[in-house]
């Protein structure tokens, strides 16, 4: 324990790269599914249509997604046989930004949604007799809900910095490169690096713990 | 006079036992209409048909010579003329100013002219130094004035209230009275709903009258 704290504080140069791929990967990937999951989850909110329950019980479906799944199939997308090989991303930090997008935006969708159907009822036939029009609607909406929305994008973080299935199978775990907190962890702890896989967990935890520190604080203001 | 509003042949079935029916109606233009009736009458519904929240199921509006079409941009066009003030009104959290500033930010108005705007109308209504209140701090009978404060300051052609001196005090109710009578002076067109059969005859309104969803005339 000692020597994963004293790690932490060496300013170790494998440790602060690790530290930001994680960070950097896991915040464009949130960005992405929040620019995404967030008009999803508000459109399934406001309109009723046929069907609904169904894209609903999808999404809820796609919320428990194995990320090794997604790993998988996005592998076989971007692998040089697949589809999309030309593109030359996988085991890049690209591959690993679109498979934790994927993994995101059904969370953000859901919670979106869930706060929308939550919300009280009275909202939009105000807004509508206020004259707005359905955008300024839409959007008052989501500013009314907006500790809703901001637990969306939270929890969708958590889930992309926490996972492991995704950086591997499309990142590869190169050094320098595309190791995050969480490969980092498996592998160092495989090799018998406990200290260094210590050290990244303590991170990982400090992370989350900020993150929904500053969830607090925003809601109290 | 011209008519604000003409209802033809309007059917509107909320349930298997309620159905919302106006033969014909004509709500004159610069005038108090007064909606009575009991509990479930049908007046809120109403209401909310002349707001072009509820599309009826049959029958057809004229809103001033031009028929309410149930194309959702004109009748976004239609509500920037007409506010509805609902019972239990919801007020957006932050302050009484952003309540009130929302529908005329939405209208393009300058800021300047919003604070002139927001500041006479909170007059009129009573509440001259709430415009930095948060609207958590309001009481019901506050709430209701800032919901009419913020359809006030829109000069709505016509206002729809629903029962507005619900949650009013009788001490304050002269006060509302007198603030319709000005409106109305202005050229205004309010629609109001009201249990207090009295009110009608102090605010010289005309008086319409609804029964299990059957306007009476």
């Amino acid at each position: 324990m000692l020597a994963a704290v004293k790690l932490i504080f060496s300013c170790n140069g494998d440790v602060l790269i690790t530290v930001w791929t994680s960070l950097y990967t896991a915040a464009i990937a949130i960005i992405l599914a929040a620019l995404f999951g967030i008009p999803a989850g508000l459109w399934l909110g406001i309109n009723r249509f046929r069907g609904r329950r169904i894209l609903i019980t999808l999404l809820n479906t796609l919320m428990a997604l194995p990320t090794v799944v997604v790993g998988l199939l996005l592998f076989g997308l971007l692998s040089r046989q697949g589809p999309l090989g030309h593109w030359g991303l996988l085991f890049t930090p690209v591959a690993m930004i679109i498979g934790q997008m994927v993994l995101a935006t059904p969370i953000v969708a859901n919670y979106v949604h869930a706060a929308v159907v939550g919300a009280d009822d009275r909202i939009v036939p105000t807004l509508r007799t206020l004259g707005a029009s359905s955008m300024q609607a839409a959007w008052q909406l989501l500013r009314e809900v907006r500790f809703g929305v901001m637990a969306a994008v939270i929890a969708g973080f958590g889930r992309v910095i926490a996972e492991v299935g995704v950086a591997m199978m499309l990142g590869g775990n190169i050094r320098n490169s595309t190791r995050t907190m969480t490969t980092a962890i498996a592998l160092e702890t495989s090799k018998g690096e406990f200290a260094f896989g210590l050290a990244l967990g303590l991170i990982l935890m400090a992370v989350a713990l900020l993150v929904n520190l500053g969830l607090n604080f925003l809601q109290q203001r | 006079m011209e008519a604000a509003f003409t209802l033809n042949q309007i059917e509107h079935r909320l349930s298997a036992d309620f159905c919302l029916t106006v033969q014909r109606l004509e709500l004159q233009q610069g005038k108090i209409h007064l909606l009575t009736g009991a509990n479930g009458a049908g007046k809120s519904t109403l209401l909310k048909i002349l707001a072009c929240l509820i599309q009826p199921q049959q029958g057809s509006m004229v809103f001033f010579d031009q028929p309410v079409s149930a194309f959702r941009s004109e009748q976004q066009l239609l509500r920037r003329q007409i506010t509805l003030v609902e019972q239990a009104p919801y007020l957006f959290s932050g302050t009484v100013f952003s309540n009130l500033a929302y529908g005329l930010k939405i209208r393009g108005i300058k800021c300047s002219a919003q604070h002139r705007r927001i500041a006479t109308v909170l007059e009129q209504v009573g509440l001259p130094s709430f415009s930095d209140r948060q609207v958590t701090e309001l009481s019901g009978g506050e709430v209701q004035r800032v919901a009419l404060a913020r359809a006030l300051v829109l000069n709505p052609v016509v206002l729809l209230l629903d029962e507005p001196t619900a949650n009013i005090d009788h001490a304050s109710l002269p006060e509302f009275e007198q603030l319709l009578q000005q409106l109305v002076a202005g050229g205004t067109t309010v629609v109001m709903s009201t249990h207090d059969p009295a009110q009608a005859e102090r605010v010289a309104g005309n008086f319409i009258s609804l029964e299990n969803g059957v306007v009476g005339g």
